[in-house]
């Protein structure tokens, strides 16, 4: 990543009067997963940056919802905006995420946002 | 240990000295800026416009689309569907009304509201650091920010809102939103018994801030945010701030 002349205002060029995510919509191609996919979520290396919560990391969820295109956090912290991706939220019941969650709340649930890089199909 | 630090002959321990203090993260933010200003990322001016900005900001249009959305089946659909254009009604504009035109990094242009239903209670966090509706909610209590809060809230939610006051009985659902990514939410809490026939400004009045948060549900005659109970410190250390 060798940009000589770095444009420190690319992002507020392309985003003003969008906004952001929407400016990034359409750059992602095609969705990988749908609204009821069970997914797990990948542990994958994230040394440098990340937003993906450990206590998620291997664990079993529904996608609730396609939300958004978006650069990954973990690329976007380096200004790098070239590869967005599909954004999905997704669904844990407490049980899943905390082996011992109490039964008698086995309705709870968390709900929360990944980069499709974090997902796979379960 | 100083004599000033002593109990007097009353019992009473006295003030330690008042001092001007300023915070690490204070420090901190006053030089990023000065060298984001000789840098000419932003000018002075800019950072002047963002902070009036931000001093604007307050609960009130949350509290405003909650209660039309109990009075407008139609304008709930929106907002549960698009929360930015549904934001448009109550004074918000995500994109256009920060000075920067586009939102920022902590307030990206994308509101969720989660409806709430008689099985579903819905509420808010961000496990990662503070992400809060700024534009629409105003900035974000302390106790929102604290690890503590933050930490417990996605493991042991039941007992976090009992700490609030909020008991909820096994057969409602919780469900806690973790904020870490560009989605930023509010809570569009049940319409509660007692309210029949009021105005959008009676409704509006008792959704308070942390009703939005999702800690506490609306009830009438409720129209402040409950008062934290707080252990008083052993050894107290007075602030003017």
């Amino acid at each position: 990543m060798s940009k000589s002349q770095h444009d420190r205002t690319h992002h507020a060029k392309k985003a003003t009067g969008k906004g952001d995510p929407q400016c990034f919509k359409g750059e992602a191609g095609p969705a990988k997963f749908k609204v009821g996919d069970r997914v797990r979520i990948r542990d994958l290396p994230d040394i440098f940056y990340t937003r993906c919560q450990v206590y998620t990391r291997g664990a079993l969820g529904t996608v609730a919802a396609v939300v958004y295109e978006s650069p990954a956090a973990e690329d976007e912290a380096w200004d790098n905006t070239d590869k967005p991706e599909w954004f999905y939220s997704v669904k844990f019941q407490q049980k899943d995420l905390w082996p011992d969650y109490p039964d008698l709340y086995a309705n709870d649930t968390v709900e929360t946002e990944f980069s499709e890089r974090w997902l796979e199909k379960a | 240990m100083s004599d000033k630090h002593k109990e007097d002959e009353h019992g009473h321990r006295p003030p330690a000295p008042m001092v001007d203090e300023v915070s690490d993260f204070e420090v901190l933010e006053m030089a990023v800026r000065e060298l984001a200003i000789e840098k000419g990322l932003f000018s002075a001016e800019d950072h002047r416009r963002w902070t009036e900005y931000v001093h604007s900001l307050g609960p009130l249009p949350a509290a405003r689309l909650v209660a039309k959305a109990w009075l407008d089946p139609a304008y709930k659909k929106l907002a549960v569907a698009d929360g930015v254009k549904a934001s448009l009604e109550v004074g918000v504009d995500w994109i256009n009304s920060p000075p920067t035109g586009f939102g920022t990094p902590s307030d990206y242009c994308n509101l969720r509201v989660l409806e709430d239903t008689p099985k579903v209670k819905h509420v808010v966090v961000c496990t990662l650091c503070s992400c809060y509706p700024r534009p629409i909610l105003g900035n974000s209590p302390e106790w929102y920010r604290t690890p503590n809060y933050r930490r417990r809230l996605v493991r042991w939610p039941r007992q976090v809102l009992a700490e609030f006051g909020l008991q909820l009985p096994p057969d409602v659902e919780i469900r806690v939103a973790d904020s870490n990514q560009k989605t930023r939410y509010i809570v569009l809490p049940t319409r509660p018994a007692g309210t029949e026939g009021w105005t959008e400004d009676q409704l509006a009045e008792i959704v308070t801030r942390d009703c939005l948060i999702g800690v506490a549900v609306p009830k009438p005659g409720i129209k402040a945010n409950a008062k934290r109970t707080v252990h008083p410190a052993v050894h107290p250390v007075h602030h003017d701030h």
